[in-house]
Parts: C-alpha cells; sequence; structure tokens
C-alpha cells in the first residue's frame, strides 16, 4: 500500500473520486479505490498475508475437522478441564482485552473529555470486534452452537451468572454495532442513520458501561461456581468479580495502545494529522488512565490474598507464578507509565501497555487454565487446539483490519458539500484540511 | 432380560432357606438350598449339617434367634436370655428387599428402634458366610460359591477383551 | 433538564429498567437458601462394606444403556489404572456414570470408594445452568434435559465432585453425561437405584436421606473405631442425597477434605446481588456525571452544543 501511495494513489476517503469528481461506487470503495489489479497486487506484497495465508491453510480445515468430528477430535477439553484454550484464550482474555469500548465511550461522551476523540473510533471497534470474536470463540467451543439462542429464546436460567453474561454480552454487542455503525454510516453515506445514532449517543455509552460493568465482573463470578478448583491465590469469593473488572480497565486501554501503536507503524497511510498528531499525547493520556486502574487492582489483589489470610502460599511455587504475573504484568508497567508520564516518554508507554496486555492475558489464562485444577494435574492444549485458537486470531486481525482500511476510523471523512451544509446546520464548526477539495470536515477535530 | 428380572435377581444367589421349625436339633436341615433368586450366579447348596460341626454356637449364625444366648456385645443387653424365635430362617428377619417403598416407610416410622439398620437378606449371607469364611480360610471367591450363569456373563461382559490396555473409563 | 438531555437520559434509564425486569427473576431466585425437600432419597455409601467387585458398575451400564465396556466389569485390574502420570483413578465419563476405586490406605489396607454423581441438595450444576437444563426432583434425583443442554460446560466447572461428564466424542449431539440416580426407569417409581439393587454387601443403603443421616450416626456409635466420626454429604456443600462413611479419613480415599458447607452457590449470590444495584444506580449515576461534566467543561463540540445550552439552564441531576 506505501508504495502505490508513493506512485500517487490515493486511498478513498470520501464519497468523490478526485481526479473524475465522480462518486465512488460500493465496490469502489471496497477496494479502496484501487483497481483489482493494484489491490491484488498490494495485497501479495505484503508478507504479512503470506503467514496469514499460511496460518489459514492450516487452521481453516482443522475447524471444519472440528464440526465434522467433534470437540474431542481438536482438543484436549477433558471431564476434569471442560473448558480449554477457546474459552481460556478466547473469551476470558479477549472480553478484558476489548473493555476499551465502554472505557473510552465513557471518557469521551460522558466524563465530556472530548480531547480523546480521536482514538474513540479505535476504541469502539477494538471492543467490538474483541466481542464479536470472542463469541466466535464460543461458537468453536460450545458443543452445540445451533443451540445458543436457547438461553435467549428456548429455556431460560435466569439464576445462572452464564446466563447474564449471554444476555448482556448480546446486548452489548448491539449496542456496540450501533456505535460504530457511525463510522459505517458516513462510509455508505447515509446521514440519517448516523445522525440517529448521534442522538441516542449518550444513551448507548450509558448502557454501555452498566452492561460492561457487568459482564466483565460476570466473567469472574463464573469462578465463583468452582471455588475450590482455582488456586486460592487468583480466586477470592468476595471479590472475584470486582478483580476481572477493575483489571479490564488497564487491559481495555492498553489494547488500545498497543493497536494503535501497530497501526502507526503498519498502517500510517490510513491515518490522517488529526489521528497520528495526537496519538502520542492520547497513549500518554491513556497510560495515564491505565496505571490508575492497574494501582487500583494490585491493591484490591493483595486485599483478596489478606481477606482470606493466604500469604503462605505466596511463599509455594504457585505463589512465585503469581507474583511473577504481579511483578511482569502489573508493577512493571505501573512503573513504565509513571516514568513515561513524567518524562513524556511515550515509547515507554507503549512498552508498558505490551506488558499489561500481557499480564492480564496471562492472569486470565492463570485462572482459567493453569491454577484451575490446582489440585488435579496440568492440562496441556492439543496441538489443534492451539492452531484453531492462532486461526481465529488471525480471522480477528484480518477482519480488524479489513475494517480500520475501509472505515472512517484512524481518519476522517470528507463530507459531500450539501452534507458539510447539513452538519454547519448542526451547529457544526467545519474544519479546513489542508489540499482537500472537498474539504469540510464533518467530525470535529481536537 | 426384563428390568423387573434383573431388579429382582441381579444379584448373587439369594434368598430363602426352605427350612422349617427349629425348635429342636432334630428339624435342623443338613443341606440348605439358597437358590430362589438366583439369575446371574446358580443357586449356593449350603451344607448346613458341615456348618454346625464347625460352627461353635448357633448365635454365630442365627444371632439370638435360636434361643442359645449371644455373646455379642451389642446385643446381650437385651437378648442374652431371649426364647427361640417362631422362625429362625434368615430371611424370617432379613428382608429379600429391603429398599422397597413399604420397607423404607416403615423403616422411616420406627427410625428409632434400634433395628432400624437391618441388612437385608442378600447382605446378610455376603457378611456372614464371608466374614466367616475369611477367618477359616473358606472360600472367599464369587464363584468358588456359586458359578455365574451365562445371563452372568453378559451382565458382567466377560467377553470383553481384557487385553484391552486403554479403558474407557478415565480420560 | 432540556428535552435533548431529558430523552437522554431517559434513553439511559430504559435500558436499565430493561435489564433491571430482566435481571428480577435472578435476584429472586438467588435469595433465600434451599435444605432439601423433606422426604428426598438418598443412599449411604459405607465404604467400609465394599469389596470392589463391580457390579454396581455393570448395573449400571446395563440400566442406562451404555456402551460395551472394554474390560469385563469383574476385571480387578482397572483398579491399578492410573492417568496423567499416576495422579489420577479413574473417574466417571460418557460411557460409565458410576465407577469404583481401589485406595491402599496404611491402616486399612485397600478401600474401594464408588463415585457418581452425589445428588447435592443445592447442586452447583443446576445452579450453573444458563438453559435451566437441570432439576432436582423432589425424590432427590439431580436430572438433566440433554435436548437444551448447549454445550457450554459450565456445570462441568462448577460440580465440586467432578462428576458431570461431556459426550466429546459426539459431533452431532455432545451433551453432558452423568448419574440420574436411575430417574425415569426406577426412583420415579419408588425402586433403589441398579447399583443399589445389586449390591451384594449392602454397602449401599437406599432410604429417605434424613433417616440415613440417622442410620450413619448409628453406625458409628454402635461400631466403635469401625468409623471415622463424620458422614461425608451430610453437611458437606449444602448436603448431598448421596453420603459417606469411612473406616480411613476421607481425604485419604480421594475426598476433597475440606469443600466447606457452603453450598456453591452462596458464592455466587454476592455477584447476583450486585447486579440489580449496578442496574439501578449507574444509569443515574452516569448520566450525573455526564451533566456534570458537561456544566464546566468549556469544549467546543458541535455535536453536544445545543444539549449544552439547555443543560446550562437545567439541572445536573
Amino acid at each position: 500500500m506505501k508504495s502505490l501511495i508513493g506512485w500517487g494513489v490515493k486511498p478513498v476517503d470520501s464519497h468523490v473520486n478526485e481526479k473524475n469528481d465522480k462518486q465512488w461506487s460500493l465496490v469502489q470503495k471496497l477496494f479502496l479505490g484501487l483497481t483489482p489489479g493494484q489491490y491484488l497486487g498490494q495485497a501479495l506484497r505484503n508478507p504479512f498475508n503470506w503467514i496469514l495465508g499460511i496460518i489459514f491453510a492450516v487452521g481453516l480445515p482443522l475447524i471444519v475437522y472440528r464440526f465434522l468430528f467433534g470437540l474431542g477430535a481438536v482438543t484436549h477439553a477433558s471431564n476434569d478441564y471442560p473448558w480449554g484454550l477457546f474459552l481460556g484464550f478466547g473469551l476470558f482474555v479477549m472480553v478484558p482485552l476489548s473493555a476499551s469500548g465502554f472505557l473510552l465511550g465513557t471518557t469521551v461522551e460522558i466524563f465530556g473529555r472530548h480531547d480523546f476523540e480521536p482514538i474513540e473510533r479505535l476504541a469502539l471497534l477494538n471492543g467490538l470486534l474483541g466481542y464479536l470474536f470472542a463469541v466466535v470463540y464460543l461458537l468453536v467451543d460450545l458443543g452445540q452452537p445451533w443451540r445458543l439462542p436457547y438461553p435467549m429464546f428456548v429455556s431460560f436460567g435466569p439464576a445462572a451468572v452464564l446466563f447474564l453474561v449471554a444476555w448482556h454480552v448480546a446486548t452489548y454487542l448491539s449496542v456496540q454495532v450501533a456505535e460504530v455503525s457511525v463510522a459505517f454510516f458516513e462510509w455508505i453515506g447515509w446521514l440519517g442513520g448516523k445522525r440517529f445514532i448521534r442522538r441516542i449517543a449518550i444513551g448507548l455509552t450509558v448502557s454501555g458501561i452498566i452492561l460492561s460493568t457487568l459482564h466483565q465482573g460476570a466473567l469472574g463470578a463464573l469462578f465463583n461456581y468452582a471455588p475450590g478448583k482455582v488456586h486460592p491465590l487468583w480466586f477470592s469469593s468476595p471479590f472475584q468479580w470486582i478483580h476481572f473488572f477493575c483489571s479490564a480497565i488497564p487491559a481495555g486501554l492498553c489494547m488500545v495502545i498497543v493497536v494503535s501503536t501497530i497501526i502507526k507503524k503498519t498502517m500510517a497511510w490510513r491515518c490522517d494529522s488529526n489521528f497520528i498528531d495526537n496519538l502520542d499525547r492520547l497513549t500518554l493520556g491513556l497510560a495515564k488512565g491505565a496505571s490508575m486502574g492497574l494501582i487500583t487492582y494490585l491493591v484490591i489483589k493483595f486485599i483478596g490474598v489478606a481477606h482470606d489470610n493466604e500469604w503462605a502460599y505466596l511463599a509455594t511455587g504457585w505463589g512465585a507464578w503469581f507474583l511473577f504475573e504481579m511483578a511482569v504484568g502489573v508493577v512493571l508497567p505501573i512503573m513504565l507509565f509513571a516514568y513515561a508520564v513524567r518524562h513524556q516518554a511515550v515509547k515507554l508507554a507503549r512498552i508498558g501497555a505490551v506488558f499489561t496486555v500481557f499480564g492480564i492475558a496471562l492472569n486470565r489464562l492463570n485462572t482459567a487454565l493453569i491454577a484451575f485444577n490446582w489440585q488435579l494435574y496440568q492440562e496441556i492444549p492439543h496441538v489443534f487446539e492451539v492452531i484453531i485458537a492462532i486461526t481465529l486470531f488471525a480471522i480477528y486481525v484480518v477482519v480488524y483490519r479489513f475494517l480500520l482500511y475501509r472505515l472512517p476510523i484512524l481518519y476522517s471523512w470528507k463530507a459531500l458539500p450539501e452534507e458539510a451544509f447539513a452538519a454547519e446546520a448542526a451547529k457544526a464548526a467545519p474544519v479546513k484540511i489542508s489540499g482537500s477539495p472537498v474539504g469540510a470536515m464533518y467530525r470535529k477535530i481536537d | 432380560m426384563s428390568a423387573k428380572l434383573i431388579l429382582t435377581t441381579l444379584t448373587m444367589v439369594l434368598t430363602f432357606i426352605t427350612v422349617g421349625n427349629l425348635a429342636q436339633a432334630a428339624d435342623m436341615p443338613d443341606q440348605v438350598s439358597i437358590d430362589a433368586m438366583s439369575v446371574l450366579f446358580e443357586g449356593v447348596e449350603f451344607d448346613h449339617a458341615m456348618h454346625t460341626e464347625l460352627g461353635e454356637d448357633c448365635s454365630a449364625c442365627h444371632h439370638h434367634a435360636t434361643g442359645t444366648g449371644t455373646t455379642d456385645e451389642r446385643c446381650v443387653s437385651c437378648h442374652a436370655n431371649s426364647d427361640e424365635v417362631a422362625s429362625v430362617g434368615c430371611r424370617s428377619c432379613h428382608a429379600s428387599e429391603p429398599f422397597s417403598a413399604e420397607h423404607i416407610n416403615r423403616k422411616s416410622e420406627e427410625i428409632y428402634k434400634f433395628h432400624i439398620d437391618m441388612p437385608g437378606l442378600k447382605a446378610a449371607y455376603h457378611w456372614n458366610c464371608i466374614g466367616c469364611h475369611e477367618e477359616m480360610d473358606g472360600p472367599t471367591g464369587c464363584q468358588d460359591c456359586h458359578a455365574r450363569t451365562p445371563e452372568g456373563d453378559a451382565f458382567y461382559h466377560s467377553d470383553a477383551s481384557s487385553a484391552s490396555t486403554s479403558g474407557k473409563s478415565g480420560h | 433538564m432540556s428535552g435533548i438531555s431529558r430523552r437522554r437520559f431517559l434513553a439511559a434509564s430504559v435500558a436499565g429498567c430493561t435489564a433491571t425486569a430482566l435481571a428480577g427473576p435472578r435476584k429472586a431466585l438467588a435469595s433465600g437458601s434451599f435444605t432439601g425437600y423433606p422426604d428426598s432419597m438418598g443412599v449411604l455409601v459405607d465404604l467400609t462394606r465394599c469389596i470392589g467387585c463391580r457390579s454396581c458398575e455393570a448395573a449400571c451400564n446395563k440400566e442406562q444403556q451404555l456402551p460395551a465396556p472394554d474390560r469385563p466389569f469383574d476385571d480387578k485390574s482397572v483398579f491399578d489404572e492410573t492417568f496423567h502420570g499416576g495422579t489420577q483413578k479413574r473417574r466417571t465419563d460418557e460411557n460409565a456414570y458410576t465407577v469404583v476405586n481401589r485406595y491402599d490406605t496404611k491402616d486399612a489396607g485397600p478401600v474401594y470408594r464408588k463415585v457418581q454423581c452425589n445428588h447435592c441438595s443445592e447442586p452447583a450444576c443446576l445452579s450453573s445452568c444458563f438453559v435451566n437444563a437441570y432439576t432436582k426432583t423432589p425424590e432427590g434425583a439431580v436430572i438433566y434435559k440433554g435436548n437444551v443442554c448447549v454445550g457450554c460446560r459450565t456445570c462441568m466447572v462448577a460440580c465440586p465432585f467432578h462428576v458431570p461428564a461431556y459426550s466429546y466424542s459426539s459431533a452431532i449431539d455432545p451433551v453432558v453425561k452423568k448419574c440420574i440416580f436411575c430417574y425415569e426407569t426406577r426412583l420415579k417409581k419408588g425402586l433403589p437405584p441398579a447399583c443399589v439393587d445389586i449390591c451384594p454387601q449392602e454397602a449401599l443403603t437406599f432410604g429417605k436421606r434424613k433417616d440415613l443421616i440417622k442410620i450413619g450416626q448409628q453406625r458409628i456409635q454402635t461400631n466403635p473405631g469401625r468409623y471415622v466420626n463424620h458422614l461425608y454429604g451430610e453437611k458437606e456443600l449444602g448436603g448431598t442425597s448421596w453420603m459417606y462413611l469411612s473406616s480411613v479419613p476421607f481425604e485419604e480415599v480421594g475426598f476433597d477434605p475440606t469443600p466447606g458447607n457452603e453450598p456453591i452457590i452462596n458464592h455466587v449470590k454476592d455477584f447476583l446481588g450486585t447486579v440489580p444495584m449496578v442496574l439501578a444506580i449507574w444509569p443515574a449515576m452516569f448520566t450525573g456525571f455526564h451533566l456534570l461534566a458537561k456544566k464546566q467543561a468549556d469544549h467546543d463540540d458541535h455535536e453536544h452544543d445545543a444539549e449544552k445550552q439547555h443543560g446550562d439552564e437545567g439541572g445536573e441531576q
């Protein structure tokens, strides 16, 4: 893509083709304004696509194999370890990393921190895709995925935590689809839809907070069903849901830092100056938020240990593993963030974010798999299970990239003059973007 | 085999000793057939005469029922001098269906009576016979006393390959 | 409060109220505690009586029409099988709803322990099931409807006894599998389960749970030295319909010695209790935050300008 831009090709960012003043068709928009040949060429030149190709070549047949021959054929999920990587990673890791949507939504819409707007859409999309793929992982893991609607429509178990998770994730997914649809409506050029969503934005955001609080917590509360199975250092009956909810805050924020860093490195052509120029400042802002979350999390983790008087476990091998998780995933990022914020060292903040994401992911894997059944034996996932988990993650990356390439997430959609007028009528203060003939920015620039 | 059949028989050899009144030694049977419920296993031909010679006294098997007294410390307080009962056959006291609804309800009503935990007939045999056989080096294997029937072989899946090492039970 | 912000507030409140309505039955079911049906049945398993003949396994296999075993049911060599580096003995699975394991103890020699569903008074599997597949019947059995099982396997995670198994081998219709106390074929008709019926030793005593507790206590009292002074399952995890007596400490024969007497659901009630609170408080609180932020913020967001003007006139509540 970079080389194409070097040759003077400009990816679609408005309804009108600057070269011939015609409206882009939907198909042309899908190809980013490139000819199919150009598009295919850039795709083939990207070595990352070749890696993805290899993953899909191995992984997709295995997914088919899983549905033909059952879970037993591809996983080590057993009667003792009912949950393997698909849920341990796909559900319990993906969901906290997707807390970004409600966090940035709250920051911008509720607390009125509109200086975070350039990254809000990325956070919303990150949230939506994380949840969507948590559900995809779930569908692969469920014994009878075609019965997923049962708790909604057929047979209700309202006293079960999972019932709450199912309802809230489903509802929240729709909320997030609505939130992200603003970008989609801009892209297809349907202003009515966009205006409607903007009007209910506060309602959506508040329901997002409620639903997120509850199901992030509920994922933790799921382990309240297995108080004797999870190692006491990773389980605290009264605080489990708060631990999960609280750690989801830095996890979601840091995931946005990590994703935006990758975008900056690999997809700079798609970002506008509003995104790129603000990114360093926003990264530090997110890091500040994340470090508050991490400090709180660290404190309540140790309150959990103190509450159940589990200090003795810290001296065991499990204790060392626990302290490693806390040191690398919580304490180290706190220190990195503190230094980064004080010295404006964005790079350190980004490294801290990677450690945080790693730390929270490790925490979830520990709770769901490694420290689960700690009194029995350790289960090692089947190699097919690992490959399928990686394949699903690769699909997640591809979908993520597909949307970032197209929807105005990282860049602002340049509205048509009549739309700009409409926007102006709605008290917009259009900002001129230099060098753009169409010109009027629909979205606000900070 | 019908469920009812299994239900009533599943078992090892069982059931009632067709013995009359043991009021006098002369009434003692020499041979007792324990076979009424035998389906999975053949019946047992119990050599009563031989066992009476081996036994120290009747109470070893008949508790206080034969009126010969008992030395069991749990029983002596009431039954040290109990009279002989009308029928001393095992099944007179030990129910062949100890878990029938009728039996369980009666148990529930009489829960404070001492004998509420009396074993059923099948258990009474097995405990008494095997317990003593272990002490006296008598036969203790299932088929040492009663041979398994073809139904029993099917029930235990004796045709399943013993060589197989990967048991399905487990993981 | 302005029209627009009121509308937004209402939108948030409606979302909250809808969710509260959803949460209503959840709370109702979560509160209170249940100590079991008065006349529920149970089984007292006396480990001192079990001789490891495995007849109960055979009876279960036949009664529940399970697949033929790999080895005959009178093959005692299965007791030497171990799994996962020698750490695990046989367990229940989709082909065996009950198994007997041998433990070589120091004091009492070989002790055999039968494993099956203990049919808890407040079953964790039941409370964790989001399609309500499980039922605790008044007779005491914990049964389930396989035809609604989605296959999330939370019940298996929840079961403190590692009992429910899953038919992982099936691609078309995998469901949870476990002992159902022979509910359909026997218990419902007042008959003992097949394993109890076959047991040559009466190691399994079938009866009303409340009577079995008395019988168990009586056995401990009248046989000094024979039993450890504990009826496992009388109080554990809120009580189970199947209870155990043992001659050796329970942890020596594979029991979790300290499961606690709280039913599993009690660990979840606190969280379930916070759900309606969050649903009720969050909408008002965050809408309030929003209005507060709007009043003080001097931002230039065109999207919110109209609202801001009105918001200044209106209250913050």
